[in-house]
């Protein structure tokens, strides 16, 4: 299924005038892996936001499998996707790690029992099991960052979607955290300023700007491309080199 | 962007106290702290019956008289305001005695006694509560006493983003600090102002972020608290009702 996410025409205004999405229209296929890429400003934690229907109104459709998002379906809809926030901090809130990554299976009608193994099976994967009692703010900040990503993949979604997961992360951490999403078998949308990881992940991209869509293309193709890099404030790591990928 | 672990209330010290349900902790204390506000403190002996209830909680809650001192310290504005009663407090205008022509009235050296005496021990009560339960705890115990969830609710955020708060703002400080800035002087006041203006507008903006966060879980409301394992404690129990009754007595009988 080529157009399991599609997305057509998608704008949306802030109150005070700032067009943050401007005609936005994409296709992502079933198990496919996006990256957004662009600058600071431009658009891609709105985009983000529209996924889960948080923005309210849609100036625009969007649909997840045939199901489009509307009011009425945005229940499922908010279990299919899952959002994992740029800071952990604003995505723990519960007392206990356990309790945390089970908020939301328990919000999307499993019982207490199902949630509890959705929740230990979703903190196996990211290596948080020996944390399960401990406080989310006591946690240092990859590993809040593993909660977090626990707390939406134990919903089961269909789709998860990253904003960011690099940030801050000390290199071990972000290997850590590029292992366990190489081995999740759902689709992915990965936005970051980590191109390498993008490269890693998706084996596609887009570049977003000013609300609009630059390029789609494979993540190669575009890191390889120097005008439209440029063009878009984006450059790799000092000392990155992409000619050994070539072969 | 690491926590610190310094500011929690809770000591771990494994006393009788900590093991006890944090519902019968939470509801005795609350019955003490009524029976105390309530006592008219006419019949001053039976009050004893209160004064030992919390003299006893502390002993068996273990805390260290060092830390009891340190904490009962919050209580100071209050004293300071219970030493102004005298003055004020006419009453029956019968004048004790006078210093530099301020007439010191007898009503409000009882009122100033009867402040002091029930602030230090409603103070006592919330060090004892603090030091033995811990907040998720209470928040736990709340949920048990059938507390409305929206009130459980903003209380388990703001104990949550106490500590992301503190933090924040130890940043702001240093950040201030490493440009030069000195906190002596009242011109210097200033920067703090815009410092806490700023500090209101993140703290909004991030409650916007935690909120978008819960709803894309689905949250409906209710923040759900697995069960934990305590003792129960009649004697505990026994203590507030005992208070509670005590006061009843003083209020209605005598």
């Amino acid at each position: 299924m080529n157009n399991y996410l599609s997305i057509k025409n998608l704008s949306f205004e802030y109150p005070d005038g700032f067009k943050a999405l401007d005609n936005i229209s994409l296709n992502l296929a079933e198990k496919g892996r996006l990256g957004i890429l662009g600058p600071n400003g431009a658009g891609k934690t709105t985009l983000l936001l529209h996924l889960n229907g948080i923005l309210g109104k849609l100036n625009g459709d969007i649909s997840l499998a045939g199901t489009p998002f509307t009011d009425e379906n945005i229940k499922n809809i908010r279990k299919s996707v899952g959002l994992v926030f740029q800071d952990p901090d604003d995505q723990l809130f519960m007392p206990t790690v356990l309790e945390d990554v089970m908020f939301g299976p328990r919000n999307f009608g499993f019982s207490f029992d199902e949630a509890k193994d959705l929740a230990l099976t979703a903190l196996e994967k990211v290596k948080m099991l020996d944390f399960i009692n401990k406080a989310p703010h006591h946690l240092s900040f990859g590993q809040k960052r593993k909660v977090a990503i626990a707390s939406v993949l134990a919903s089961k979604p269909d789709l998860i979607v990253l904003d960011e997961p690099s940030s801050n992360l000390d290199p071990a951490s972000r290997r850590e955290l590029i292992e366990i999403l190489k081995t999740l078998n759902i689709t992915i949308i990965l936005v970051t300023h980590d191109l390498p990881m993008a490269l890693e992940v998706c084996e596609n991209s887009l570049i977003l700007n000013n609300g609009k869509i630059k390029i789609i293309d494979s993540t190669y193709n575009i890191l390889t491309n120097e005008k439209i890099m440029k063009e878009n404030r984006l450059e790799l790591p000092f000392g990155f080199a992409l000619h050994h990928l070539e072969d | 962007m690491e926590t610190s672990h310094h500011h929690h209330l809770e000591i771990h010290n494994f006393s009788k106290l900590n093991a006890v349900k944090p519902q019968t902790k939470l509801l005795v204390i609350f019955l003490i702290i009524l029976s105390i506000a309530f006592y008219k403190m006419e019949t001053l002996n039976l009050f004893f019956i209160h004064v030992s209830s919390v003299i006893y909680l502390l002993i068996i809650s273990k805390i260290t008289f060092k830390t009891y001192i340190k904490r009962l310290s919050i209580d100071i504005p209050f004293v300071l305001f219970a030493f102004f009663l005298p003055f004020i407090s006419k009453g029956s205008g019968k004048v004790a005695w006078e210093i530099m022509g301020l007439a010191v009235y007898e009503t409000g050296l009882i009122e100033m006694r009867n402040l002091i005496i029930k602030i230090t021990l409603c103070v006592t009560l919330a060090i004892i509560l603090t030091a033995t339960t811990s907040t998720v705890e209470i928040i736990y115990g709340m949920q048990k006493l059938k507390i409305s969830p929206l009130l459980i609710s903003i209380f388990s955020f703001a104990i949550r983003y106490i500590d992301v708060f503190i933090d924040e703002l130890k940043r702001v400080k240093t950040s201030m600090k490493s440009r030069g800035y000195s906190e002596k002087g009242l011109k210097n006041l200033k920067p703090i102002a815009f410092a806490s203006g700023a500090m209101l507008i993140r703290g909004y903006e991030r409650g916007e972020r935690v909120y978008n966060s819960m709803i894309s879980r689905g949250f409906n409301g209710y923040l759900e608290l697995h069960d934990r394992e305590y003792i129960s404690s009649n004697t505990i129990f026994l203590i507030g009702i005992f208070c509670l009754a005590t006061t009843i007595f003083e209020q209605f009988v005598i």
